[in-house]
Order: C-alpha cells, then structure tokens, then sequence
C-alpha cells in the first residue's frame, strides 16, 4: 500500500455544487424550448390485454398530435444494451403492438400546446380490448403449465427465442462437485430467502424534451445514466444516423440504476417531436413512474457446508426471479447475482442455478447493486445462521473464509475473473468490531425487557465496473477528450454521467492531479453530449471513477505528453528534462528544468504562447477498457432497538467500515455510505410495492402515500452513525481509487436482519421486516415456548 | 373557464398574470415564470420537492392554486441568494456535501431556512423533525442535517 | 381511471369572497351545483386529482378574516381557516389541550400544517383523521352556518363515515368550540405510523378527570381503526369512578381493544392494529393520568 501527496486528491471542494444550491441547475423536466408541445401517455389500466384497435380521431379532433402503435417505428429493442448483442435479449417495441403486459405499461400518447390540453384530449382515445387475462403476480403461478403465456417468443440476439412457461432466462454455474463438498462438511445449512420488489423513489420522474431538427435529425434531453447508449438506440429505432442524433448530458435528479436503460418515455417523446414536426416534452408523474420501474425481487434457496472449524467447503445456490412484463437484461442479472454470492466467500465447490420468470408486474431493473443486496442478504443471514450452529463467532466465520486479496474473484460473473489486489476486509472487521462494542455484545436468550438492542453484523462487497482481462459479455470502456484552453484552464469532456456521487468532482480532481492544473480551473460540468464526447458506456455497476475517470487520467496523461512537448520547445529542452507540479504559493501549474525550479513558466503562459505562435490546441480524444474490476468492500455493524410491545425498530446506531482504495472526494463517499445507508434501512424494513392478485394494480395505486421512504427522522444520529475507511491502495485504479456506490447498499439490510434475530432471537427470511411481521412472530414464538413449557 | 388576474411579489419582484382557476403554483413558477428550481416531485404534498415561501412559511406549491396567491409574497430558492452573495444556508449545505443529485436541495434549504426563523437553535432532534416532509433519496439526511446545525450555529455567533 | 398528479385537470369557476356573508351567499346560490369549500386544500387538491371527484365552483374561504382566529372565552374558539400550524403555537392549545398540540405536532409535516386547517381536516372526514380523536375526548362542537341559520354540532356526531359529515351542502363551518376543562384533568394523544410524516395506522386520544386515586370522568377516543373515529365506551366505563391500578388498566386496555373495528388495508393489519391498540391505550391513559396530576406505577 502506497501513501502519496495528493495535491487534488482527497480534498474537498465546497463551490461544486453551486447550481443545486440556488436553482440553476437544469434537469431533463427542467429543460423548457420555446414553442414545445407538452405530452402525456395513456396508460393500460388491465395487467394483460390484447389490443385491437387504438383510436385517436377524437383527441385529433381537439388540436392534440396523437401516437398509436401504428405511428411508431416497429423495431424490437432491448432498452439497456450495456451487454453485447448477442446476449441481449429483445421483447420491447416503442408502443406495444399485440399486447400490454402490466398495468400501466403505455399505450398511446398525445402532445398539445398546454398539459391540460394534452391531458383532456389523452382521455378521448378510445381503446378496443381484445382478450383479457387474468394478471399473473405470484412467481410460482407464472411458471405454471397452463399460465397464459405472455409471450410466445423474444428475440436473443438475432436469433429467435421461444418462451415456455414464461420463463425469461437462465444461467447455472457450477465449481466443482458439490456433492462431494457436502460430504466433507460436518455442518450443513439450508434456507430460503426473499427479497421483495421496491420502487427506486428517485426524486426526478422519468423526463424527455426532443427538438425534431430540419435536417431529420434530433436533439434529446432526457433522464439518463449512459447518452450514448441512447442515442444508439435512437437511431437504431428511428432509422437515424448517429451523426444525426445528438443527446444532451444533463444532470439527473437521482438514479439508482432506473436510468442505465433508456426510458420508456424517451423513444415515445421522440416519435410524437417528429410527428409534430415540434419541440415535444414529456414529464412522466409521480404514479406512471411507479409503474415503470422496480428492483429485482429475489428467491434464495441457499445451503452451505462447513468444516467443524469454520472453513466453507461448498455451497449450493438456487435463485428465482420475476421481471414483471419486460425484461431489462435479466441475463446478466443472473450472471451477477452468480458473482456476489460467488464472490463473497471461499465456497470451495459451488452450485449456481438461476431462473428469471416473466410476470404482469411493472418490469424490474438494477436497483444499486444489480442483484447485490438481494443475495447478499441470503448469504450474509445464513453465515450467522451457520456461525450459530458451529458455535464460532460470526466474525471469525467470515475472517476464515472471506475473498481477498490474491484470491480470484468473479463478482460480475463467470465470464469476468481476476486477482484481487487490494482488500481492507480484515481491517474493517476488526476495526470495526472494536468501535461497535462487539464483544460486549450479548446472545438473544439474556436480553430482557420491553425494548430489546441487539448487535449485527453483515459485509459485502461490489465490483468497480464490469472490466476483466478477457472480453466478456459486458462492454465496458469510457472516453474523455481533454483540452487545455488558450490561458491554461482545462476543458474536460465527458459522456460520464454523475448520478449525485461526485463522479464530475472526481474526475476534476484526477485532471488537475495529473496536469496540476487548480480543481476550479478544470471545466468538466454540463455542456457536452453524444456529439462532443466519446462512446461511454453508463455510468453504473460502481465504475464511475474507477473506469470513467481512469479513461480521463489515461487521456489526461496524453496531454500532460502534448503539454511537457511544448514546454519543452520553449525550455529547449527534453520533455523528459522537465517537471510539471502545483506550486501552492502561485495557486498554478508550472513546468521547471528538473533541478531548477526558480526557471519555472506557469502552464498559462505556456498555452498562451502555444496560441499565440500558432502551435495548436493542447489536446487528446482517448478511450479506456479497464481489464479488472477490483472489488470494493464495506462492512456494516448495526444495533437495532426492538420494541416488542408494538414491533417497531429503531436503528440507534451503526458503524459502517468501507473500501475504496484512495478516496477521492472524502465527503462525498462518506454521503454514498450514508445515502446507501438510508436506502437499506428502507429495503430492510419499511419498502415494498405489493400488488393486487386481482386487478394486478399496485396496492398503493401509484400514490407514494402509501409508498413511504425513510425520512430524516427514521435514521441515527449524527453521532450515532460512525464511517471509516480502510487503509488500502489499488495499484490498477486512477490514484489507487476504486468505486463504492453499489457496495454501500449491498449489507445494510444484511446487518439489519442479523441484529434483529440478536435482539429478539427471531429469524426472518423475508424483507421487509415491518412491525406486523415482528409482532406476529413474536406471538408465534411465545404460543411455541409455552407449548414447550407444557 | 374565465381566466384572472393575479399580482404578487416573487423574489422581491412584482408580477402580474393571467391565470386559470385550475392553473396550480407550481406549474406558473416552472412553466410562466421559468423559475425550475421548485421541482415537481408527486404532485400530491407526500415529498416536499415544490415547497416554496409563502409570506415567509413552506408551503407545497403542487397543492396550491395561483390564483390564491394574489396579493402575497413568494420566495422560491432563485431568491434566496442576494445577488451573487450566497444565503448562509446554501453555504453550509455546500459545506457538508448535503447535496448530492440536488433534486431535494432547493426545497430542503427552504424549508430550513424557515425552520431557524422559528427556532434559531433547533436541537438535532427538532431539526429532523421539522425537515421530515422532505425527502431525500440520496444523502440519508445526516449531512443535510448538520449543515443545518452548521448555519443555526453560524448564526449564533455571528 | 389515469391520473395527472402534475395538473389539476378539473375545471371549475373560482370565487374568493371576504366575507362570511359572500361566502353564505355563494353555497346557497350553487349548492345543488357541485360547489366545493377551498381552505388549505391540501386534502381536497389530492383528491381532485387522485380521484374522479369533479367540482364546478371552488369557493375559496382563506380570505375570510372574521374566520381566522384563535381566541379563549371560557374556552377555546377556532376559527375556520386558522392553519394547523398557527393553532398548533396558541398557548392556550399548548398548555390546555395537550393532546391536540400533540396530534398537530404529529400530523404531517410543516408546510402542510401552514397550509391546512382543523375544519379541513374534519371535514374531509378521514377516519384516520388526527385532530378528530383529541377533539372528542373534549366534547368539541363545530358551527354550521347558512342563509338558513346556524347549529352546533358535536364532533363526535359531526362525523359519520369515511368522508362523511352531516354537514349540508349550503352550510360553512366555519368555527370549532372546544370546552374549558376542568382541574386535575389530563390528556394525551398517541399514533402509531410506518414514518413520521405519515397517516396514522392507529392513533388514540385520551382525557381523564381525577380525584385523587380515582378516575372520574375518562373518554378514550381511536381514529383510523372504524368507517369513523370512534369512543371506546365500554373501556371508558370500566374507568370510571373506579381507582386507577396497573391491573385495571390492563383490563381496560383489553376491553378497548375489543370495541374497535380495524380492517386490513394497505397501511396495517387489523390484526396488528388490535394488537397495539392495548399498548396504546394502556401508554395514553398513564400519560393522561400523569397529567393529572396522579401517580401509576407500573
């Protein structure tokens, strides 16, 4: 591990965020174009329909630009093409053609001078229903032999799938024989875990404003974590050259993974701009958006073995998952959850088998961590579950088996491995057991009293982006064209999205580290888009610094080359002669003959002389496939304070260990942690979007009344949260960085779970653990003791 | 629908407007007046995101009318900062990473601005009480929190 | 049926008179018209535009100064448009009537208590309703006033059902009376929800007259577990002129949770909510009593 003197890394700057701060800054819903047409979307009110006819003449008739499945171009898509073609599957067009599969899915859509007119004019379309089926919500009954199909066929690739059972894909993994792993164990544990479906809450709805152009092309803004992806899929759909498609990088008000695929709206909003040859802008509301995302809801079947020692020697995992009406990449899905549980300990021999099943709910997606959190939380139960059995405590379990450094590590999946090279696991765990109190903590059986603390513990891990030694089936590289301006400040462009983690403060520091240039000098925020940037992939999976701004160190070093060659001109000297460093005093880059700083020329004077003496721009277009993902870590140990009374839970306190090799904005990745924190509190105990088995409606109707979030009251205090970060380096990261965002979900609910059964003795094996649940359970379990005392 | 004049002070600016009976504040802050730092987050009053300053108090601009608004005064975030000076608050939340994707940002230093004209030192529990219509899905609260505490203080010794 | 939640489609005429006579004149002129009351509008906004109710006139009263107020005259006297909040800072309300400043306080969060007012919340008629139960256990009455005159009506037979009041479609209240209480007497109010700023699973409002170990007088209240808020007379009468003891306590609370009626809704259970409506009770009647000035340990 290497300590080095940072001049920009790892500080913090205050004035980044000055536009959120006094309303300027501008977001997709913000974006307002003189003349623009307002949109709106009807909606399907049935779970599983056929559509016969769309009839629009009335809303015409009343000045409105009307969509039907007709006026839309019929392409099949798949709207996260973060996976190459050929393991991507397609079964979304625009508008659907034959069918709804969930309610709420769009139908129609109609565009007028105000909202209210659209709106007046939206509810005139007349829909002809052909057959109706009856929704299919549950897992189970979806895969049933004689469950209405809900498609007969999609599309892998170019070849053509048949769908039976409705079940969407699969992917199994094996290492090893696990039947012989089993043999070896003295100890064997077996259970069954669910996740539930949770809806992203991020606070910005899905927007698009699009500029229908006079040479056919267009302009988009719109929510997204990867322009360039969208502007591939536009073009593909609407049969448009790229050069011709132009999407705007804005800032977007939240993600969490809703944005890494294009969004519904986008493509419908584009079709009405260029039907009405006019500006169109569409803002989705609060309740279509809760109807067009969710996370993954999870099925685990896990059994792990273990020597009376603690040493794992195999494991055998059996995932099922719904994806409601479309499927949003459930294969890799599957071939990630694979990874996190692979990749959490030294199983040995393993067993994967994974099942994603097509159902009449709103269609699922990544919720930070693809997969992470919902497995995690199987794992991490079933670890104590199995320390509890061999009467070894649960830190020890993990120190004995946890994946680290040297080990081979696959965390987004069997098509990605490589040696992990930096790990503060260990450290974390001690450190953090230390600052908890964790060998004070007591067994369920001697707590007493109303309210009952107990003490959790649970660690995950998540990969800095999807890059590996080999190709896989993910495409993962970032671009940056970086410029440096006639008097020396810096031009950065990038298609890398910051999704509210600091991605753009991080890669301003990386440009001014690297060309010493001062942090507000480096211009990296809003401005670009698909036209001025290079390809990037997304910004998601955790690879915003670690890939995104690896890509801008690799072309920031190009400049510094192109910089030290003028200077070197003007110095008649060597580039290699040459040093580039901050001077402080100066508050500027200057470039020295090595050995003699006093003969410095400041990087100002050297671009101005370069313009001046018409040398050329100072500049390097460049793109970066990182051939690794290291892993980031974070532990979480959580107290929980249950009032057995009314089963409601209290966190009081947590401490959180995390990580990221160099951090580079020290305050921002303490607000990941925390933010993450604040979201798996709400996985853990308080979310879930549940539907009708009837209508197949959400219960709560797309109202966010009753889909509540945790707020500022339901989380610790300020000086009950404690985050620190391990002492680690990775020596393939920009300055040693890796990532952080998805890892700092992946445990929490875990911890949560665990401290749970230490305050109450109680297991559960479903999330949420609401107050009912507790209540009920602890009823069941006095009914049992008493029984027993009989 | 018979459309009415309304004239109010926003910012500190006069203003006057033809309205709809059903046209809602929220929407001629954003839309007439382009003012798009009050977001539009449910539209139903359950996250906070369109609060505004009413005559000095939070109110959820989706939930009301314009036309209610004639003869009162308005201050959306726009005018907080007087001129390019910023308001002690924008500053502190600036200071404590209290932002992250901003969407919440402008409505949650409103809404705090407000709080500490009520109760200039609000104790940490008082804090999270008050702020608990706003939701934030990013940050987890805690540094929008102490940037509160950060500008209570600040005020206490200035 | 689709919504817009960011619009209000409806459309309707709009009217904001100054006066309580302009007010009366415009129910009476459009009462068989679908004319709806305009205060805070934070309940009647969210159910024009989450549900199919359609209005032609909006009479809006906020302007109203005579109806704007918060006065003692041997009693509390709220005017009808006084904002939650502004009710809520009355010292009167703070020190006299402890649990509704509690139930305000826990209702919602700041901006909607400026823009809401208790004759809003009472007469949108939830049964989950937070003022309702504290407004109760004190032998609240609200006015209604026409062209055709005026009635007091106690709250507790104001409501009927879930968004049902008794109230005519030309009548105004526009005031709520809430008695002066006697001394040694207490209240309290307590909810359960799934967050803070949320509608309540399960609140309860509490009053008790004491003597010195002796229950006098008792009204218990529960909201959001009946079609309306509800008096749980059976516990109530095991209170009353009984000494107050640990163990008569928990037959109260087990009797009182008998006497409500909860529902599986998207909220809670009615399972749970029968569970805790014991805890709550037996955690309110100690607060109250305390309040009282009495003594009960547990």
């Amino acid at each position: 591990m290497e300590k080095q003197q940072f001049d920009f890394i790892g500080k913090n700057f205050d004035l980044k965020n000055i536009g959120k701060v006094t309303g300027k800054e501008i977001y997709s819903s913000d974006v307002h174009i003189p003349g623009q047409l307002y949109a709106v979307v009807l909606r399907s009110p049935f779970p599983h329909a056929e559509i016969k006819k769309v009839d629009y003449s009335e809303a015409e008739k009343m000045g409105a630009i009307c969509l039907g499945p007709n006026d839309v171009p019929n392409i099949l898509y798949n709207e996260r093409i973060v996976s190459i073609p050929e393991k991507t599957y397609r079964d979304r067009t625009v508008l659907p053609q034959d069918k709804v599969r969930h309610v709420g899915e769009a139908i129609a859509a109609c565009a007028a001078e105000t909202e209210e007119e659209a709106f007046a004019a939206l509810k005139k379309i007349k829909v002809e229903w052909g057959k109706k089926w009856p929704p299919l919500i549950n897992l189970d009954e979806a895969k049933e032999a004689n469950a209405p199909p809900i498609y007969d066929y999609v599309y892998l690739g170019e070849e053509r799938v048949d769908i039976n059972n409705n079940i969407a894909c699969e992917r199994n993994v094996e290492v090893g024989d696990i039947a012989e792993g089993f043999k070896e164990a003295d100890e064997i544990v077996e259970r069954t875990f669910n996740t539930q479906r949770v809806y992203h809450m991020q606070l910005e709805t899905k927007s698009a404003v699009c500029i229908p152009e006079a040479d056919g092309g267009i302009t988009v803004w719109t929510t997204s974590q990867g322009i360039h992806n969208v502007r591939i899929l536009l073009g593909n759909i609407f049969n448009l050259p790229l050069s011709k498609v132009n999407v705007k990088r804005i800032t977007i008000g939240g993600s969490f993974g809703s944005s890494i695929q294009m969004n519904s709206i986008t493509p419908i909003c584009v079709a009405l701009a260029l039907k009405a040859k006019r500006p169109v802008k569409l803002v989705s509301s609060r309740e279509e958006d809760i109807y067009d995302h969710a996370k993954y809801p999870l099925r685990t079947t896990l059994k792990i073995g273990a020597k009376r020692n603690g040493i794992l020697t195999a494991a055998h995992c059996r995932v099922w998952v719904e994806i409601g009406g479309h499927n949003i990449q459930a294969y890799p899905y599957l071939g990630c959850v694979a990874g996190w549980f692979a990749s959490l300990y030294k199983w040995k021999k393993l067993k994967y088998e994974g099942t994603a099943v097509y159902t009449n709910k709103v269609p699922t997606c990544a919720l930070q961590g693809y997969g992470n959190p919902q497995i995690n939380f199987a794992v991490e139960c079933l670890m104590d579950i199995l320390a509890e059995k061999l009467d070894i405590d649960p830190l020890e379990l993990r120190l004995k088996n946890y994946v680290g450094k040297g080990d081979e590590f696959w965390g987004q999946g069997p098509t990605v491995r490589s040696i992990i090279r930096s790990c503060g696991v260990e450290e974390m765990l001690i450190k953090g057991s230390k600052l908890v109190g964790w060998e004070k903590r007591t067994l369920p059986s001697k707590k007493r009293g109303e309210i009952r603390k107990g003490l959790g513990v649970a660690r995950g891990f998540h990969t800095s982006g999807t890059g590996g030694p080999n190709l896989g089936e993910v495409i993962d590289y970032s671009s940056a064209t970086i410029k440096i301006n006639e008097d020396g400040s810096v031009d950065v462009l990038t298609a890398l999205m910051d999704v509210g983690g600091g991605t753009w403060d991080a890669g301003a520091k990386v440009v001014a580290e690297v060309l010493k240039v001062p942090y507000d000098k480096v211009g990296i925020y809003n401005g670009v888009d698909t036209r001025s940037t290079g390809y990037d992939v997304n910004t998601h999976a955790t690879r915003g610094v670690y890939c995104g701004c690896g890509a801008i160190k690799f072309v920031a070093e190009k400049v510094k080359e192109i910089l030290l060659g003028y200077a070197a001109t003007l110095f008649k000297d060597l580039p290699d002669n040459l040093e580039l460093a901050y001077n402080d005093e100066l508050g500027q880059a200057i470039i020295y003959p090595k050995g003699l700083p006093e003969n410095y020329k400041t990087v100002d004077e050297i671009a101005k002389t370069a313009q001046i003496k018409s040398w050329g721009t100072m500049a390097y277009t460049g793109s970066l496939r990182q051939k690794n993902c290291p892993p980031c870590f974070i532990t979480h140990f959580v107290e929980v304070e249950v009032n057995t009374k009314t089963g409601e839970i209290k966190i009081p306190r947590a401490v959180i260990m995390g990580d990221s090799g160099t951090i580079i904005n020290p305050d921002l990745w303490e607000g990941q942690i925390i933010g993450a924190f604040s979201r798996g509190l709400g996985f853990g105990l308080l979310e879930e979007t549940k539907y009708s088995s009837i209508t197949g409606n959400l219960e709560c109707n797309g109202m966010i009344t009753d889909l509540k979030i945790p707020s500022s009251v339901e989380m610790p205090k300020i000086d009950s949260l404690t985050v620190q970060s391990a002492h680690t380096y990775e020596p393939t990261g920009p300055f040693g960085a890796k990532g952080i965002g998805e890892a700092a979900l992946s445990s929490v609910a875990s911890a949560i779970a665990n401290a749970v059964y230490n305050a109450i003795g109680i297991r559960f094996y479903e999330l949420p653990i609401t107050p009912e649940k507790v209540l009920k359970a602890l009823e069941e379990k006095e009914e049992r003791s008493e029984k027993i005392a009989d | 629908m018979k459309k009415l004049e309304i004239e109010f002070t926003i910012n500190n600016q006069k203003r006057r407007l033809s309205v709809k009976p059903n046209d809602l504040l929220i929407n001629i802050i954003r839309n007439d007046l382009f003012l798009t730092g009050s977001k539009y987050g449910c539209g139903i009053g359950e996250c906070g995101a369109c609060t505004v300053l009413l005559n000095g108090e939070p109110v959820l601009s989706c939930l009301a009318l314009a036309a209610t608004v004639d003869g009162k005064e308005i201050t959306t975030i726009e005018g907080l900062a007087k001129g390019n000076e910023l308001h002690p608050m924008q500053i502190a939340f600036l200071k404590n990473a209290a932002v992250q994707c901003g969407f919440c940002t402008p409505s949650m230093i409103l809404t705090a601005t407000a709080l500490l004209k009520e109760n200039p030192n609000p104790t940490e529990d008082e804090i999270r009480d008050y702020m608990r219509g706003n939701i934030c899905r990013c940050t987890g609260y805690i540094q929008i929190v102490k940037a509160i505490e950060e500008c209570a203080s600040g005020r206490k010794t200035s | 049926m689709q919504t817009n939640t960011k619009i209000l489609a409806s459309e309707f005429e709009y009217f904001a008179p100054h006066t309580l006579e302009e007010a009366l004149d415009l129910l009476a002129k459009y009462q068989d018209k679908k004319a709806k009351i305009l205060a805070g509008g934070t309940d009647l906004l969210v159910k024009m535009k989450t549900t199919n109710l359609k209005l032609d006139f909006l009479i809006n009263i906020k302007n109203i100064p005579e109806l704007n107020f918060v006065t003692w005259d041997d009693g509390l006297k709220i005017g009808a448009v006084t904002s939650l909040s502004q009710v809520e800072k009355s010292e009167e309300v703070r020190t006299r009537y402890l649990a509704l400043s509690e139930a305000i306080k826990a209702m919602a969060a700041p901006a909607i208590r400026n823009m809401g007012s208790i004759a809003g919340n009472l007469c949108n008629a939830s049964p989950a309703a937070d003022t309702a139960p504290p407004l109760m256990i004190y032998g609240a009455e609200v006015k209604l006033v026409s062209k055709r005159g005026e009635r007091q009506v106690a709250v507790e037979d104001f409501l009927i059902g879930p968004g049902k009041t008794v109230i005519s479609s030309d009548e105004l209240l526009i005031q709520i009376d809430i008695p002066a209480l006697d001394k040694n007497t207490g209240s309290s109010f307590l909810k359960i929800s799934r967050v803070k700023a949320d509608l309540s699973k399960i609140n309860i409002a509490v009053y008790l007259k004491r003597e010195d170990k002796v229950c006098r007088d008792c009204k218990i209240v529960f909201g959001a577990v009946a079609e309306r808020p509800i008096r749980a007379k059976g516990a109530e009468n095991m209170l009353i002129n009984q000494p107050l003891t640990p163990a008569l306590l928990t037959k109260v609370a087990q009797r009182s949770a008998e006497e409500i009626r909860p529902i599986n809704d998207v909220r809670s259970t009615a399972e749970y909510r029968s569970k805790v409506a014991k805890v709550l009770t037996e955690e309110a009647v100690k607060l109250a009593w305390e309040r009282a000035g009495g003594e009960l340990k547990i």
